[in-house]
């Protein structure tokens, strides 16, 4: 059995499935999965994971444990991680709240461009970034996926894997905002928050004995708090202040050309093209995820948009700005399957579902034996693997048509007067958390980070690194655990092997130069 | 003195005092195992690193900021604080009337009298989400623009309205704010 074969039967694996209506169920399910994704993406408070985690036993109820209903689950998962990433960029574009931690980058340009009357032209640059990334991104995973599986696995080893979480963290603390020191600071109260009422031992740490927060924070309390509420409280006491000030609320105009101007995809490409690869390399490596793909592909176009001097820059709605940071998270999606299929690890939420889909239903083991090719007897995971491949191309030929359509008429709610949205916003996110988990003091802990993310707009820290480590302490304290016991209790064990000891330098490095690079600016 | 400090000094100030009294008081009294805890012969990571190498960030943070560079010269004032206090007080009423109106209501004009029997029982199970949505949504319009409207509250019915649509209309086994609590 050769690669044609097993595409031929991932193919046929789609098309002569279920039915629905005579129609291939599990196209049915990516289309109706991407119209759900799309909804939740453009709807400030909700998100593709939140949707997924709704989703997943009510389709595991309708098409239940069998091998058939694998590929019908998949596609619908995949099409809301397509849609939610297309969609999260409405939110973050037209009102300045992003959905996810991966469209934080999309406001600094995007809402400026809402701000200056551009949202139409805005959306339409996010699309046709975000679709193709997303192309690449699921060509690449087509065709490397066996070979980098492999190739991650054999060089990242545990101390390997916690220098690389201390990288990325040391380098989001660097990059984002326009001060180290706040940055750090950023970083330090998220790895603080995360450690409340968990650890290893039987008493919940840094609880104080209260039953609140001997459970710890949900991730979803705190991240849409944070970014979300927020932004929310600020936008709120602007528009107060602007009342106040002027007699009337700021509203933002809606003028000029909503099209692509002429010359904008060629301006955008090589940022596209930098991006794109970007968010690949980072989707394959295993459980680093979609938001640092986001920041590193918004700071590699910083630096080429600042090189080239052109107008405006960075930050005051730069249509690269958003190029970057949309081709970058989303050509995460398709790389993300690398280390979902062939280890088992998620790189981001979404991913952690799919493993979900495919651990309830059975029948499909993520791991090394998935990408075997077999010459006599036919390997049934991979033909559900190109399966797989055959629904994320689908999806992804939603995403150019569909998606662009919505994206063309979604302008409109920029014209909404935010003094409207914005309250409908809190009530919608907080109604959020409570339905996917219903405690009123999960409501009060996302109303306290929304206040930490108030204080920390209006004391210009940027919020994006207390949500990553708030995101990666776990994992890098488990990692970090997992590596002082495998190397027989090692205090160094950061530093001896070359690779870890090149991440690990490369921390400290990036935030020795972006200090310097501060105080030269400021001299 | 505080007044010749700019306010990136004044917040690394608060943060090097901050995490002083987190690594000094807090961390040791509220964690069980140290930086690095031997058991049974066995040497691992304890509960306090993680909470020690977070303090360790926002101190170097704090210090950073007394470096010579640029201040954003973003400040909290006496407004932003007077805004935070009136925002809490409009979410705490919003949130008290969505947590008690349903079970007083149920109490006083119902044989049953207790309301978790019929916390999935229209219209008891929506009475608190629209009253103490509505009371969200219309006050902090009318933080805003400065009084109560009609359209405000007539905003905050629709709004609330929707949201029952999405959520509880099409799911039975979601939970609308507070039917999980009671």
């Amino acid at each position: 059995m050769g690669i044609l074969d097993y595409i031929g039967l991932g193919f046929l694996a789609v098309v002569q499935g279920p039915e629905i209506f005579g129609i291939p169920a599990t196209l049915v399910m990516t289309l109706l999965g991407f119209l759900l994704g799309i909804l939740v993406g453009a709807t400030p408070g909700l998100a593709g994971p939140m949707a997924m985690a709704i989703s997943l036993p009510i389709l595991i109820s309708i098409f239940g444990y069998t091998p058939d209903a694998l590929l019908p689950v998949l596609g619908f998962l995949v099409g809301v991680m397509k849609g939610a990433t297309i969609g999260g960029a409405v939110p973050a574009i037209l009102f300045n709240t992003p959905g996810t931690p991966d469209a934080y980058m999309t406001t600094l340009d995007g809402y400026p461009m809402t701000q200056s009357g551009q949202a139409g032209r805005a959306l339409r640059i996010a699309h046709v970034s975000s679709a193709s990334g997303d192309t690449f991104s699921d060509v690449i995973l087509i065709l490397c996926a066996p070979f980098l599986a492999v190739l991650v696995e054999r060089y990242l080893d545990l101390p390997e894997k916690t220098a690389l979480l201390i990288l990325s963290l040391a380098f989001i603390a660097a990059v984002i905002g326009n001060s180290v020191g706040k940055g750090l600071i950023s970083l330090g109260l998220g790895l603080f928050a995360v450690s409340i009422g968990t650890g290893n031992d039987f008493y919940p740490r840094l609880s104080g004995g209260s039953p609140a927060l001997a459970a710890g924070f949900s991730v979803t309390s705190v991240v849409l708090g944070v970014l979300i509420l927020g932004e929310v409280f600020k936008g709120i006491e602007d528009l107060r202040q602007s009342k106040a000030t002027s007699g009337k609320v700021a509203r933002a105009p809606l003028e000029g050309a909503q099209r692509l101007a002429e010359g904008d995809l060629g301006r955008i490409a090589p940022f596209i093209g930098r991006s794109a690869v970007i968010g690949t390399v980072i989707g394959a490596l295993p459980g680093v995820g979609s938001t640092l793909a986001a920041t590193l592909g918004y700071a590699s176009g910083h630096k080429l948009h600042a090189r080239s001097g052109k107008t405006p820059s960075f930050g005051h709605g730069a249509p690269e700005g958003i190029a970057s940071t949309e081709a970058a998270n989303s050509s995460v999606s398709g790389a993300n399957l690398i280390p979902v299929l062939s280890l088992g690890i998620p790189g981001n939420a979404a991913a952690v579902f799919l493993i979900l889909a495919m651990d309830s239903i059975g029948g499909f083991n993520p791991g090394p034996s998935v990408f075997r090719f077999t010459a006599d007897v036919v390997n049934p995971e991979l033909v559900i693997a190109f399966g797989l491949f055959t629904v994320m191309m689908f999806a992804n030929l939603l995403n150019w048509t569909i998606g662009g359509a919505f994206m063309r008429t979604i302008g409109f709610l920029a014209g909404v007067p935010k003094q409207i949205l914005l309250p409908v916003v809190l009530l919608l996110t907080l109604t959020s958390i409570y339905v996917g988990n219903p405690k009123l003091s999960e409501i009060w802990i996302a109303i306290g980070f929304g206040i930490l993310g108030y204080l920390m707009r209006r004391l210009n820290i940027s919020p994006l690194p207390f949500v990553i480590a708030f995101i990666l302490g776990s994992r890098l304290e488990e990692t970090a655990r997992q590596a002082f016991d495998a190397t027989g209790a090692n205090p160094f064990f950061l530093f001896t092997s070359p690779i870890a000891f090149a991440f690990t330098a490369l921390a400290v490095l990036v935030i020795a130069l972006s200090l310097r690079s501060n105080r030269s600016a400021a001299s | 003195m505080l007044r010749s400090l700019s306010s990136s000094h004044i917040l690394g100030l608060v943060c090097i005092l901050a995490t002083v009294l987190a690594l000094a008081v807090w961390i040791p009294l509220d964690i069980e195992t140290g930086l690095i805890e031997k058991v049974r012969r066995q040497t691992s990571i304890g509960d306090s690193l993680l909470p020690t190498l977070a303090c360790g960030f926002v101190l170097l943070g704090g210090l950073f900021l007394f470096l010579p560079g640029k201040d954003s010269g973003e400040a909290l004032t006496g407004v932003n604080l007077r805004y935070l206090i009136l925002l809490l007080v409009i979410l705490a009423v919003a949130f008290a009337a969505m947590r008690w109106l349903g079970p007083v209501l149920v109490w006083a004009f119902t044989e049953e009298g207790v309301y978790r029997n019929l916390r999935d029982t229209a219209p008891w199970k929506y009475v608190g989400y629209i009253t103490g949505g509505t009371i969200l949504v219309s006050g902090l319009l009318a933080m805003v623009e400065g009084k109560v409207t009609v359209r405000g509250i007539v905003i905050g019915l629709i709004a609330t309205l929707a949201l029952i649509l999405v959520y509880d209309l099409p799911f039975d086994d979601l939970l609308l704010p507070p039917n999980g609590d009671v």
